[in-house]
């Protein structure tokens, strides 16, 4: 996990005049899991297509495992790759499918055996090695996609939001089928999605992307404790880490929704009476008595999912706000309730975004 | 009581889809007949004795047993049949192959290569279909004249595929476009380049497109006329048209009805052969499980 095996230096990509990515810098260690989250449209996946060489770089420098790749094809990159839509030759069997990159790179008959063999042996998808992609279900259709980006042995996979075209229980069981490949292969793996759970449980680090660039690159623990502004706040997290407009009252205490409490943050540089935004997040909200820094807000709405309880609230001021509720006596949408937050989970983030420490 | 009326109204049921099924069945049957009656009339006239031929078309069927004076009587015109039906075929089938290989390229190249004035270009070449075939024959004449072209059946091939590649790029440029990027990008990294990647991924999928092309270019080729008088000069060169032109006119003013309809038939063939043979390529599905 040491050695480098991914380097990414100064990434630009123009499309004509606009530049969609604007100087991306990026370490992936060898061996680690990085997911590429965003909203759509942030350069995640043009990010990706350019590590894989199907998206010229307009600028920078691409170093997979200490050679430069940028301006190798992408046959010579040693990467792999499985598409969101599969991409399987429909006029080729599984087999055939899974020979294609080794026959284009000459290897020797009994080696593309071999290594035919035991991908399908590790994908569980020995027995329809002569069936057509169209005879197949999407999840088997994925797994040949998947074994076909194995059999060629790469440095680095690079998955596009392989799961997307998936059912959500098949999604599931391929999203552990992917973490428990990466643990046997140990291989580099770069994955793009949108989707929270697929980024939080599979990556050893996350890099939250916005407009082409880099927002916060850490551990999923590390993003989701503590963002490093206001948008990866908001973005990771579902239900999304509640922003609450506030004013900064100097001595590490704020107002919110009319309620002051204290804040650990020393707030250099922050004039008394700035505008700021208190985040939280759902979970660490509390249902109290009141008192001492509660917030009072009234219940809109409450969803009931079994093991735990949303509380949509609105705010005095008219500010919304989620709860989580685990425990209690019941409470049911119209009632009033007072909120407290756990000390150590209040958040705080300038006007401009970034995070207040 | 209610058994019964229960079973009288399925019986009446099964009658109204039996009846309902009768009358689809018998309409296709009409439209099927009304397709096959004219060559199976031309067939059929065909086979009838040499002096049979000059009578009244009625009954269409050879009344005095089966002979094939019509086919001999056929072989007499020009540099005889054989002869003919073989430039026909060597024209067509070298339209074929010179239109797919090219449009396949072209269409490729279009779809797929970005270049400076890319849809100038296509515009320009769709916008020929707009000039009539009849208004450039004599610069095309001109042109092959200069070539050393004229009377020779690759002069004529070179016009035909000329006449024949607008609609075959646009053809082909619009099957290529359907093939999904994703596979070309598989493709890609799995270290296969611009003629492999065409040649080894891209055409199977573009079959049907190619399909099409070619029962385009066979047919037409196979059918004109116009061109075929006009740039071939020498009798053992004509195509089968000319031929059925000098059949059609007679000698002496005495019209060989025999061998008219023979020759009717021995033109039809091909093009059933043809399109039979590929009228399975047009069938959907292919791309059934390459992505989604």
């Amino acid at each position: 996990m040491n050695e480098t095996g991914v380097v990414l230096t100064d990434i630009r990509k123009n499309f004509g005049s606009l530049e969609v990515i604007h100087g991306i810098d990026l370490r992936i260690a060898e061996g680690s899991f990085v997911v590429f989250v965003g909203p759509s449209g942030c350069g995640k996946s043009t990010l990706l297509r350019m590590i894989a060489g199907l998206e010229e770089v307009t600028d920078g420098e691409i170093e997979i495992k200490g050679r430069n790749v940028t301006d190798l094809d992408p046959s010579d990159r040693g990467i792999a790759m499985v598409f969101q839509s599969y991409a399987l030759y429909p006029h080729m069997s599984v087999r055939e499918n899974l020979a294609f990159g080794l026959k284009m790179a000459r290897t020797e008959t009994a080696e593309i055996d071999a290594r035919v063999k035991a991908a399908s042996a590790i994908l569980k998808i020995d027995h329809l090695l002569d069936r057509r992609p169209g005879q197949l279900s999407g999840g088997q259709r994925q797994r040949v996609a998947i074994g076909r980006a194995i059999v060629r042995k790469p440095d680095v996979f690079l998955f596009d939001e392989p799961l997307s075209n998936l059912d959500a229980e098949l999604r599931v069981s391929m999203r552990i089928e992917i973490a428990r490949l990466h643990r046997e292969l140990g291989n580099t793996m770069i994955y793009v999605t949108h989707d929270q759970t697929e980024a939080m449980t599979l990556a050893d680090k996350i890099v939250v992307l916005r407009d082409g660039r880099i927002e916060q690159a850490g551990t999923p623990r590390e993003v989701y404790e503590n963002p490093a502004n206001i948008f990866v706040a908001g973005f990771i997290g579902s239900p999304r880490m509640n922003l609450l407009d506030a004013v900064w009252l100097g001595n590490g205490r704020v107002r919110v929704a009319g309620s002051e409490m204290s804040v650990p943050v020393a707030g250099e540089g922050l004039q008394s009476r700035e505008k700021v935004s208190f985040g939280a997040r759902p979970e660490h909200l509390f249902v109290t008595d009141g008192g001492e820094g509660c917030i009072p807000a009234k219940v809109d709405f409450a969803e009931y999912l079994g093991g735990t309880q949303y509380l949509y609230c609105q705010l005095a001021d008219g500010q919304p706000l989620i709860a989580e509720y685990r425990s209690g006596p019941e409470i049911n949408a119209g009632s009033t309730i007072a909120l407290s937050v756990d000390n150590n989970q209040r958040r705080l983030f300038a006007a401009d975004g970034r995070r207040l420490t | 009581m209610n058994r019964s009326s229960m079973s009288l109204s399925r019986q009446r049921r099964a009658r109204k889809a039996f009846r309902a099924e009768s009358a689809y069945h018998a309409t296709g049957l009409a439209i099927a007949l009304f397709f096959l009656a004219p060559f199976a009339i031309t067939l059929l006239a065909s086979f009838r004795h040499g002096t049979e031929a000059r009578l009244p078309p009625l009954p269409p069927w050879p009344a005095n047993g089966i002979s094939f004076d019509s086919y001999r009587s056929l072989d007499t015109f020009g540099a005889g049949v054989w002869q003919h039906t073989f430039n026909s075929l060597l024209v067509s089938l070298a339209t074929v192959a010179l239109t797919v290989a090219v449009s396949v390229l072209a269409g490729y190249g279009f779809s797929r290569y970005r270049f400076p004035l890319k849809n100038v270009l296509f515009v320009l070449i769709i916008a020929t279909l707009m000039i009539p075939f009849q208004s450039i024959l004599t610069p095309l004449f001109i042109i092959l004249a200069r070539l050393g072209l004229n009377n020779s059946l690759f002069g004529l091939t070179l016009v035909y595929v000329t006449l024949q590649l607008p609609f075959s790029v646009f053809m082909m440029r619009n099957a290529f476009d359907a093939v999904p990027k994703e596979i070309e990008e598989a493709a890609r990294i799995d270290g296969a380049r611009d003629l492999k990647l065409l040649f080894r991924v891209l055409m199977p999928l573009v079959l049907p497109g190619i399909a099409t092309v070619a029962i385009f270019a066979f047919l037409n080729a196979w059918n004109e006329f116009l061109a075929a008088l006009v740039l071939l000069s020498s009798n053992e060169k004509y195509t089968l048209p000319v031929l059925m032109m000098a059949v059609r006119a007679g000698r002496l003013g005495a019209v060989n009805w025999g061998a008219v309809q023979a020759g009717v038939a021995v033109m039809t063939l091909p093009c059933l052969v043809v399109f039979l043979l590929l009228q399975r390529y047009y069938m959907r599905g292919l791309m059934a499980g390459a992505v989604k």
